[in-house]
């Protein structure tokens, strides 16, 4: 049987952001999972530059806000002042895969035992929607206006993937927000990464493809559709990895 | 009991001293040292050390460091500096206690490995984006190097802003002896830290920001400028110089006095905020200002005659000698000083 | 009274060492003192050296100002006479420098062959202990035993003690070799 679910008390405050977008969601899952773990007073978010800036005036925990792209390098040095804290850090696409790339690739590199929610939404939103790395091949954008040309800007970047081939890294997934099942199969991921850093396991990263409908310029039903049909083709969902013998239930 | 120290090195053991918790840097020329020198005493010490990727990295780890609590550290020279620039504003804006070693090199790019103090006006302003300033000391001596980073921690906590050891290529490979202090530790918690509970970080809102910076700073203006004067209470010319050349000013002053010129030496040791205070004790009557520094154009000058124009009624004109990336012997400033009063030089202000 | 010491040489030939052990000796004495080793671009093309100042009062300049002793170990250093005080006095490497070379003839010039004197006592690492024996000899800084327990102190610290029969006996042939 359902039940309405209480709204955490992390995000008794509302969020900021545009109606139908997935950092919401992604807030509330996050919460619910803290709750969950007990943890709402002993976590501190460290967020990216990008539409998750709302979050400093209606996160209902710890927070630190930082420079652009540089959240996990930042969790490294929190982590070593409060190694008993869940530093988590919460970034953009364009933030954790573009202008932080070197340092989220550095923070798994190392297997810091942080945790690294990167919301992928294909584009610079807060800026007013400019093309990312993350961007799908002819999506169009402010600074892709006829569509994104891969021949000449690259292909969308995967770094679930590469970080997941290459590093020794505790866990890894990418979930989406389209479905109320994908986002509870996203929930699950974003349990498992926490859970990894609680057990001192090491990086734990989780991408999660979210609606932007304001710079998608699509109503937000539509979104939901837009990244079923378009984004998740392209991005691969699941479980990368995760340390031996962990249980997913 | 004295020993002979090493410039870099004293640097790492003076902030070790000072209760130095984290440190995180790059590889660069003539810093490194210090990190080395960190990278295997730190652990030692049961503290941390971390080398990050880049300089970038480095400083933001810094960032999060001291947010969480711990007496944090960077240290780099010219290219790295200028990557830290972003993060030394963010630190300030934050109110982030942290302390930044510049070994300054000379030049723009990448310059060259040669001592230098080209990055004047950049670090006395702030030297990233906004409005803000970060406290920054120059140590002449390695004794000095020692006493000034052993304090670091606790004026950039009490301010809760950075502080910035401005030192220089040479001063960092010379020894001296040296008197090591005592260990000390915060002891207690600085309340306002990030420590997950989602605790009062003491910190305005945003609209309040302008305000509360303004009175921060304006607090340390008037609290922390430091300088030393030498034979300034006759003088009719005063020589201003910092770091390594003042110390061959002071040479010079000595030299001149027993020819009985009267010249006089101001040392600038916080050069932000900077001593303006060590101008307006001068005596009436002097003629001119000398400042003696290492980098091209000019910059500690500018300093020089702000606090020139703003302390005396009449237009006392100033002098530069700038001697790019070779320190300036004594006999040459002697030199210029005679050029000065024989009316040969012409003024910068 | 500031004493000016410049060691000079190729890189390898001990020049920073023996800048250091005077420094040690210096502060052993209670004296103020400075140690500015050459860095960056005056080390290209393999030169090196060590400028030590040493006296009873605060020092001022680190830096190569006005030379009272030049140490110079080979034919580039000899550049480094222009520095030197009138009666100066310059200890040099007759083994690697020719007696017709030129220098001015307002400083005092001490010849010693300190790489063969080093080899006599088999102890070719040892030349530039042989000049500070020399220079210690000659312009009595600081006493002879004092100096040879400091010179001993500082490679024992180093973890270079087992040397130190080898290089007490570079020190004595310098020593010695000033009559
Ligand atoms: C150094 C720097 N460069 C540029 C910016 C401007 N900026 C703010 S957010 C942003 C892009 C954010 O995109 P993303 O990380 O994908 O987050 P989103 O808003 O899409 O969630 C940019 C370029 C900045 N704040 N700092
Ligand atoms: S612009 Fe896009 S990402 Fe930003 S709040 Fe609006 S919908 Fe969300
Ligand atoms: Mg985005």
């Amino acid at each position: 049987m359902a039940v309405a679910r209480k709204i955490p008390k992390i995000m008794e405050e509302p969020t900021a952001f545009c109606a139908g977008c997935g950092h919401g969601i992604l807030n509330r899952l996050i919460a619910e999972v803290l709750e969950e773990k007990g943890q709402e007073k002993n976590h501190i978010l460290i967020l990216g530059v990008g539409c998750n800036c709302n979050m400093n005036f209606t996160w209902g925990g710890d927070k630190l806000q930082c420079a652009h792209g540089r959240a996990t390098s930042v969790a490294r040095g929190a982590k070593t002042g409060r190694p008993d804290t869940l530093i988590i850090s919460y970034q953009g696409d364009g933030d954790a895969y573009v202008i932080g790339l070197s340092d989220t690739i550095n923070t798994a590199y190392v297997n810091t035992n942080v945790t690294t929610f990167a919301v992928n939404n294909t584009n610079y939103a807060m800026t007013g929607g400019q093309m990312s790395w993350t961007t799908i091949p002819g999506q169009h954008t402010t600074t892709s206006a006829s569509g994104r040309d891969c021949e000449s800007t690259g292909n969308p970047i995967k770094v679930p993937e590469i970080i997941a081939q290459n590093f020794d890294v505790a866990y890894v997934a990418r979930g989406s927000l389209h479905s109320a099942k994908e986002i509870n199969k996203t929930k699950k991921y974003v349990r498992n990464a926490i859970e990894a850093q609680l057990n001192g396991e090491g990086f734990s990263l989780v991408e999660v493809l979210a609606q932007c409908p304001t710079n998608w310029k699509v109503s937000t039903v539509d979104a939901n559709e837009w990244l079923k049909d378009k984004v998740v083709p392209i991005y691969p969902l699941g479980e990368f990895k995760k340390r031996e013998g962990r249980d997913d239930k | 009991m004295k020993e002979m120290w090493k410039g870099n090195h004293a640097i790492a053991e003076g902030a070790l001293r000072g209760g130095l918790q984290f440190y995180s840097g790059y590889p660069i020329t003539p810093q490194t040292e210090v990190m080395e020198f960190l990278s295997f005493r730190m652990p030692e010490l049961g503290r941390h050390f971390v080398q990050a990727e880049n300089e970038i990295a480095a400083i933001n780890m810094v960032f999060g460091a001291s947010a969480t609590g711990l007496r944090s550290m960077t240290g780099s020279s010219g290219p790295g500096i200028s990557l830290k620039q972003e993060g030394i504003s963010y630190l300030s804006y934050n109110d982030l206690p942290a302390v930044i070693v510049n070994v300054q090199r000379w030049g723009a790019a990448l310059g060259t490995l040669d001592s230098s103090q080209t990055d004047y006006l950049r670090d006395t302003r702030g030297g990233g984006h906004g409005d803000y300033r970060i406290i920054v000391w120059a140590p002449n001596s390695i004794q000095e190097t020692v006493d000034l980073l052993y304090e670091a921690f606790e004026k950039a906590e009490e301010y809760r802003n950075p502080v910035e050891i401005y030192s220089e290529a040479a001063l960092g490979q010379m020894m001296e002896p040296c008197e090591m202090p005592e260990f000390k530790e915060r002891g207690y918690d600085l309340e306002w830290s990030w420590d997950g509970t989602d605790r009062d970080h003491e910190r305005v809102d945003m609209d309040q920001k302008p305000i509360h910076h303004t009175a921060k700073f304006k607090k340390i203006i008037e609290n922390e400028q430091r300088w030393e004067s030498i034979n300034t209470e006759d003088a009719e010319y005063v020589f201003v110089a910092l770091g390594l050349p003042s110390r061959v000013a002071r040479d010079a002053v000595k030299r001149l006095r027993s020819d009985g010129e009267k010249v006089g030496l101001i040392r600038p040791i916080a050069i932000w905020p900077y001593p303006k205070k060590a101008f307006e004790e001068l005596p009436e009557g002097i003629r001119g200002f000398l400042s003696i520094e290492t980098t091209d154009m000019g910059q500690h000058v500018e300093d020089v005659a702000l606090a020139v124009k703003k302390g005396f009624k009449t237009n006392i004109p100033v002098y530069v000698h700038a001697t790019n990336q070779k320190m300036p012997k004594v006999k040459e400033v002697i030199e210029v000083y005679r050029q000065l009063k024989a009316g040969n030089l012409k003024e910068a202000f | 009274m500031i004493n000016e010491l410049v060691f000079s040489g190729f890189g390898g030939q001990g020049v920073l060492t023996a800048g250091l052990i005077f420094s040690e000796m210096a502060l052993k004495e209670g004296k103020e003192v400075s140690w500015m080793p050459a860095y960056g671009p005056t080390m290209r093309g393999g030169k090196a050296n060590s400028v030590v100042k040493f006296g009873d009062e605060a020092l001022g300049s680190p830096n190569m100002e006005e030379i009272d002793v030049l140490v110079a170990m080979n034919q580039p250093s000899m550049e480094y006479a222009e520095f030197m005080k009138k009666e100066g006095k310059v200890f040099l490497n007759s083994d690697m420098i020719p007696d017709d070379t030129d220098i001015r003839n307002d400083v005092e010039v001490i010849r010693i062959p300190c790489v063969s004197l080093a080899q006599q006592i088999k102890n070719l690492k040892g030349a530039n202990l042989v000049m500070v024996g020399a220079v210690i000899k000659k312009c009595a800084f600081f006493e002879k035993n004092f100096a040879i327990e400091t010179l001993k102190d500082y490679f024992k610290e180093k973890g270079k003690g087992n040397y130190n029969e080898a290089n007490e006996a570079a020190f004595l042939a310098g020593f010695d070799a000033i009559k």
